[in-house]
């Protein structure tokens, strides 16, 4: 495909600014940190407890730094962005430690910054400043649009919708867009119309799954402040494979919709928050898709490798670091690592991998540094062992939320459970019989002067991959 | 696991088959009904290098101390009896001497058995580390921390490492991270230290070679100091080796050098060069003492490598060139005067 005038534009744009901040940030060294993943993978959580634990100086042995004392205090600071919210570290806190519950999904992007002190091995005071953006994962699943035409979408996206056999089936949305004549002139009406069981298929699917919606547009499922516009109006159609639309039709005016969906709503999400990250982590609910059967898992991988095509990887040259910035380092995680015993974890491990194996290998390729590991930003769980044969079950106990179900009753979020929660599929990810149960976030001892520090599985691990060697 | 994989289960907390792990003091909940133990405190057991030729060397030098001993058994017998010979008391006092010697020989013996174990126990531990280190297995790693703690345990200075590590031990971390936790925690306090002893003997040496009358004298002092030296490190990094033990480690330090020795010249030969050149041109006596120190430091040097019970990995290796910087200077200044 060639770049069409706007694409060169937007490059160009993407140049010029990075070209500028690179001046700043020779005196005022900036990591923009890119935490990644889809709905329900836990950004929230992990930046939560990622600021957390730099702000309060949490139990990081692996973070040297920190460990080592170098770290001589770090503080919020206003961010750069002033359009956007300030991302509400305090109430996700306060949730998560006085009221013991996870935050609510994200409606919002929202972005914070974090100016750390410390010392150079050699001695020298410094500081590095830490921008990190929040947004809802639902957003992420645009990022793949960028490269595709209406046509390719649409194709795609009915593709997938006749496939899947997973309730609750788009049966209404497909009979209405069969009845629909991509060359009869354009409705309005019958736009909306169709653009509204669409939307209402989105919403169902999510509903019902939770942690996972494979196919977009992100919008329809989380609209923010766009609900109702001309924009998000728009469906695949049945389309012929080749043809231009004849002007006025349905076909022109859905294509229309589309393109101003991409330019105007995801063009610049991306240009604003993944265009220029330094360091990247994806998160990754491995064991909410263990949980959702085989399909779910196929699709988390498809959408992994889609999302994950966009972004910008690998070391750059001298030139490249001065006009396009790219993440050297990235860092798969597998979130919800206390959900399982830490036995188990290589084999996480070696599931995420086997997920993302595309994105590693190309992300290796370009000469980015890549790791992948189990993670837990916020630990829940103890870990137990129930004696009986065979070396007994490797089991976890923490507090059960409100609502979930086990061993034949719903539990009221109070009571403290064992679990085991079955043997994980091994690398082809065949014949599982694994479920995972949502636990509250761990109730913990009040220290002196005020909140303690959160436990944690690897976050410290991940810190130190991520911005560990801009604090030597 | 393909035939029998299990299922999941929920127990109850107050379940009598349940076994918590520790997680350490700050991640318990307050209210824990439960028992608390240990569950990953397996050690390793390190198999001995199989397959060696016959240590014909060894054996001539057991046979011969066992012949000498007996030599000596013998004549102490004969010293007992012909004072039992001449009045009873006196062979009472000889027989007791006689035991007491014995006794403290059997205690010198064994102690340096004991020395030249734990210098096997400090070589084994660094070939673990590097094991851990290259497979980032967990519970290797674990036992590795056990270990680790238990051989430093004796260290007064560690107290505080020691106690923080111990406190991770319960902490789901990684093997490669555990191993550089450990280094940081238990061998920081203790490299600036060792570095401080290879400095002050290597200056020992070259001022004493620089003014000693003769070069006999100076011989004699620079092997003792190294002795000396050698010792210490070995005691610093928790090994507690006798005289044999000392003997060994100078040997691998010396047969160390003369592999190495091509390699590590290429580090420092522009040091070397220019202090010994410098210093000959002020003073023949002055450049022999140079030369005497720089060798002592990478003696210093290499014996650290061999009793670190853990490698450098996470924490940076002393350089000759940091040293040499330091022991420069004084004859530096010296030249400018």
């Amino acid at each position: 495909m060639t770049p069409t005038i706007s694409e060169i534009f937007e490059q160009a744009r993407l140049a010029t600014r990075a070209f500028t901040e690179f001046g700043g940030h020779l005196l005022h060294p900036t990591v923009r940190l890119g935490v990644t993943g889809l709905s329900r993978a836990g950004k929230t959580v992990f930046i939560t407890a990622l600021l957390h634990g730099l702000l309060r100086g949490g139990r990081f042995p692996v973070f040297e730094p920190l460990s080592s004392g170098r770290i001589a205090g770090a503080k919020l600071s206003p961010q750069p962005d002033d359009a956007v919210p300030r991302f509400d570290y305090e109430r996700h806190v306060r949730s998560l430690v006085i009221e013991r519950e996870w935050p609510d999904s994200t409606r919002q992007i929202s972005e914070l910054r974090i100016v750390i002190d410390y010392q150079t091995g050699g001695g020298a005071m410094r500081t590095l400043t830490l921008d990190i953006v929040d947004y809802p994962g639902e957003w992420l699943l645009d990022l793949p649009l960028l490269d595709k035409s209406y046509e390719q979408w649409s194709a795609e996206t009915l593709t997938y919708l006749r496939r899947t056999t997973r309730q609750p089936l788009p049966t209404q949305f497909l009979d209405r867009i069969g009845t629909l004549d991509p060359f009869a002139p354009a409705d309005e009406y019958a736009a909306i119309e169709a653009a509204r069981l669409f939307t209402d298929h989105l919403q169902a699917r999510r509903k019902e799954h939770p942690t996972l919606s494979v196919i977009g547009p992100g919008r329809f499922l989380m609209p923010g402040d766009l609900a109702g516009s001309p924009a998000l109006t728009f469906t695949p159609l049945a389309l012929p494979t080749e043809g231009e639309p004849p002007g006025g039709s349905a076909w022109s005016m859905m294509r229309r919709r589309y393109d101003s969906y991409r330019d105007a709503v995801v063009r610049p999400f991306f240009r604003d928050h993944f265009a220029r990250l330094d360091r990247q982590i994806v998160l990754v609910d491995v064991l909410g898709a263990f949980g959702a059967g085989p399909e779910a898992v196929r699709d988390l991988q498809d959408a992994m490798v889609a999302v994950l095509d966009c972004f910008r990887v690998g070391r750059s040259g001298w030139l490249g670091a001065l006009f396009s910035p790219r993440a050297d380092r990235i860092l798969f995680a597998a979130t919800k690592a206390d959900q399982l015993h830490h036995a188990a974890h290589d084999r996480l491990e070696a599931i995420l991998k086997l997920i993302t194996e595309d994105a590693v290998a190309r992300a290796g390729n370009a000469g980015a540094e890549v790791d992948v590991i189990a993670l837990a930003a916020v630990r829940a769980t103890r870990e137990a062992l129930v004696r009986g044969e065979g070396g007994g079950l490797p089991s976890i106990v923490g507090t059960v939320a409100a609502g979930e179900w086990g061993a034949g009753h719903c539990f009221d979020g109070m009571t403290e459970m064992a679990f085991f929660p079955g043997d994980l599929p091994d690398e082809n990810a065949q014949g599982a019989d694994f479920r995972s149960i949502r636990f509250r976030p761990p109730m913990l001892e009040q220290r002196e002067g005020g909140i303690p520090a959160l436990p944690h599985i690897r976050l410290d691990r991940a810190l130190q991959f991520l911005i560990g060697d801009r604090l030597r | 696991m393909t035939d029998a994989r299990r299922k999941p289960a929920v127990f109850a907390v107050d379940d009598p088959r349940l076994v918590v792990a520790d997680m350490g003091e700050a991640q318990r909940t307050p209210a824990n009904p439960v028992v608390v133990t240990d569950i990953a405190n397996e050690l390793v057991t390190v198999a001995p290098p199989a397959g060696r030729r016959l240590p014909w060397g060894t054996l001539f030098w057991s046979a011969m101390s066992g012949l000498v001993l007996m030599a000596l058994g013998l004549a102490v017998t004969h010293l007992v009896e012909d004072l039992y010979a001449r009045a009873p008391w006196l062979g009472a006092l000889g027989f007791a001497l006689a035991f007491i010697a014995a006794l403290a020989l059997m205690g010198v013996i064994l102690r340096e058995i004991f020395g030249l174990a734990r210098l096997t126990t400090v070589e084994a531990l660094r070939q673990r580390a590097l094991a851990v280190i290259e497979s980032d297995d967990r519970d290797g790693g674990r036992a590795l921390v056990t270990d680790m703690l238990s051989l430093t345990k004796r260290i007064p200075r560690l107290a505080r490492g020691r106690a923080r590590l111990a406190d991770h031990r319960g902490d789901i971390i990684d093997g490669r991270d555990l191993v550089r936790l450990a280094e940081r925690e238990l061998m920081s306090p203790l490299d600036g230290e060792a570095r401080r002893l290879v400095l002050a003997a290597s200056k020992r040496v070259s001022v004493v070679t620089a003014i000693s009358p003769r070069a006999a004298i100076d011989m004699i002092f620079v092997l003792i100091n190294a002795l000396r030296m050698v010792r210490q490190l070995a005691v610093l990094y928790g090994g507690r080796p006798g005289a044999l033990g000392v003997l060994r480690l100078l040997r691998q330090v010396v047969s160390h050098l003369a592999v190495t020795g091509g390699v590590g010249v290429a580090d420092s030969v522009v040091q070397q060069v220019i202090g010994h050149g410098l210093a000959t041109r002020l003073s023949a006596r002055l450049g022999e003492g140079m030369v005497n120190g720089l060798l002592t430091a990478r003696l210093g040097l290499l014996t650290i490598d061999l009793v670190r019970p853990l490698p450098f990995h996470e924490l940076p290796r002393p350089a000759l060139n940091d040293l040499v910087g330091t022991l420069l200077r004084p004859s530096e200044e010296g030249g400018g005067a």
